[in-house]
């Protein structure tokens, strides 16, 4: 009986650490622009609603405004209630708080189901932009189906945009280190043009069930986050790429804006910091604090 | 000297024209195939007037988007009743079609052209099987994934209007309506 109590002890004081763990210690100050980035979250299952548990709780600590997801965000059926057990009942406590979530179209996605839902506000379109706040601003790219007239519009948008922090979001990674899929060289000819052109300052996609951190590409940070309901164990390769990576467990992100640095902090299922760091706007320094 | 210019100048023009053009409009098999794409939107968009509207930018009812996805196809498909195979994808343009597809998938990013075809998202791929009946009119199953289509190939075929998009299921490319999940036609072992 002792020797139980002492377990159970022990089994407490671990479960406290572990809710320590998921300390967000990133800035909070008033002007900043604070989101969260989440991908191939669509199962739900299990995982989807431990992350999404701890997106809420993270977001109770530290509000931020909006989600971006990175595709594949309703595996398998897209039935009405799919749409349910697969997203709105897991961002529950965020959809009820206000925060809003951008989507972009993964491989496992029914564009015709997606496109129009309200609450993945693409505005009926399968590509989009938004700017959330003066100086930022997101471009939601179909990687799927990259044809001449999205390219067009992309060019045209980047552009216009005009903005300091343009942050553009797609499904399939352009880097990676991934051993099932690995770097999209397809797409990357024909985006990092207009990346590397328009002065583009990071790029989040999925598609990868993982998180990975590229090393700087010609001043480009990318960003993989694609294990936020799916997870790919062990499945990060060797690579020249990897600043950091991690694909033992479940993650979501967090990043805030303020001037020209974005701080970022990435969280697993258990609540434990994965990676974390500062990178500067123009692709200057990126010091990761782990 | 003229000459070997002259050489020079069309080796560039010809090295530069299919970056990311579309093919030679001008060929009549595709002067052809714009003509019964834009005749198949003229019924598409007809047809749509005639079923119960979402709001296509903000629907907060995911039952109404599928419904009104149900009711589209189920239109289209009573109003073209006699489509058939090659429709579209007509017997004399099906060779360019099958040309440019495989120019693309032996050029240098072929081999990663052809894995996005036939991985993850093709329906035939072992990672995301499923069923499709590849019947003209047929729905495109709720459960099955659509493939992804390499930039390469896209920029190669010609350009379809909003709303209607090239699609892989297994080697066969088909003729996807996208808002009504409908399978407008089909050309069977597009990749060799």
């Amino acid at each position: 009986m002792r020797k139980f109590n002492i377990g159970l002890c022990i089994v407490i004081i671990f479960a406290a650490l572990l809710s320590q763990a998921q300390q967000v210690h990133l800035p909070l100050s008033k002007d900043s622009l604070r989101f969260a980035i989440i991908g191939d979250n669509g199962t739900g299952d299990k995982p989807e609603y431990d992350v999404a548990q701890k997106l809420a709780a993270a977001y109770a600590k530290w509000p931020f405004e909006f989600v971006v997801m990175m595709g594949d965000n309703l595996y398998g059926g897209e039935s009405p209630k799919d749409f349910q057990n697969k997203f709105e009942k897991p961002y529950q406590a965020l959809l009820s708080s206000g925060v809003k979530f951008y989507a972009t179209l993964g491989n496992h996605d029914d564009p015709a189901r997606q496109v129009p839902y309200k609450l993945f506000n693409m505005g009926g379109k399968h590509y989009y932009t938004f700017k959330p706040k003066e100086g930022v601003r997101f471009f939601s790219l179909d990687s799927n189906y990259m044809d001449k007239t999205q390219l067009d519009w992309f060019e045209k948008e980047l552009k216009a945009s005009g903005s300091e922090w343009k942050i553009v979001f797609f499904h399939h990674p352009v880097y990676s280190s991934g051993m099932r899929h690995g770097s999209n060289i397809e797409l990357r000819s024909v985006l990092e043009p207009l990346l590397l052109k328009h002065g583009v300052d990071v790029v989040l996609s999925g598609h990868e069930h993982f998180y990975e951190r590229i090393k700087p590409q010609k001043n480009i940070h990318y960003f993989i986050v694609g294990s936020s309901g799916q997870l790919r164990r062990g499945n990060i390769g060797k690579s020249e790429l990897t600043e950091k990576g991690f694909d033992a467990d479940n993650v979501f992100m967090l990043a805030v804006i303020e001037g020209d640095a974005m701080s970022f902090q990435v969280i697993s299922r258990a609540g434990t910091t994965v990676d974390s760091g500062m990178i500067r706007r123009g692709g200057k320094t990126t010091s990761a604090t782990q | 000297m003229f000459a070997v210019s002259s050489c020079v100048l069309v080796a560039l023009l010809a090295g530069t024209a299919p970056q990311r053009g579309e093919p030679a409009t001008k060929d009549p098999a595709i002067e052809e195939f714009n003509k019964q794409v834009k005749k198949y939107m003229d019924l598409h968009n007809k047809v749509e007037h005639s079923v119960p509207p979402i709001d296509k930018k903000r629907e907060s009812d995911p039952a109404r988007i599928v419904n009104h996805q149900k009711a589209l196809s189920a239109a289209i498909g009573a109003a073209r009743p006699e489509a058939a195979r090659g429709d579209i994808f007509r017997p004399d343009v099906q060779p360019v079609f099958l040309k440019i597809i495989k120019k693309q998938l032996s050029s240098g990013k072929g081999p990663t052209a052809r894995a996005m075809i036939l991985g993850d998202g093709n329906p035939k791929s072992p990672e995301s099987p499923a069923k499709v009946d590849l019947s003209v009119n047929a729905e495109y199953p709720a459960k099955a994934p659509l493939s992804t289509v390499p930039p390469s190939v896209l920029l190669s075929l010609p350009r379809l209007p909003d709303g209607l998009e090239y699609r892989f299921v297994g080697r066969h490319l088909i003729l996807y309506d996208a808002s009504a999940n409908l399978i407008v036609d089909v050309l069977p072992n597009a990749i060799r």
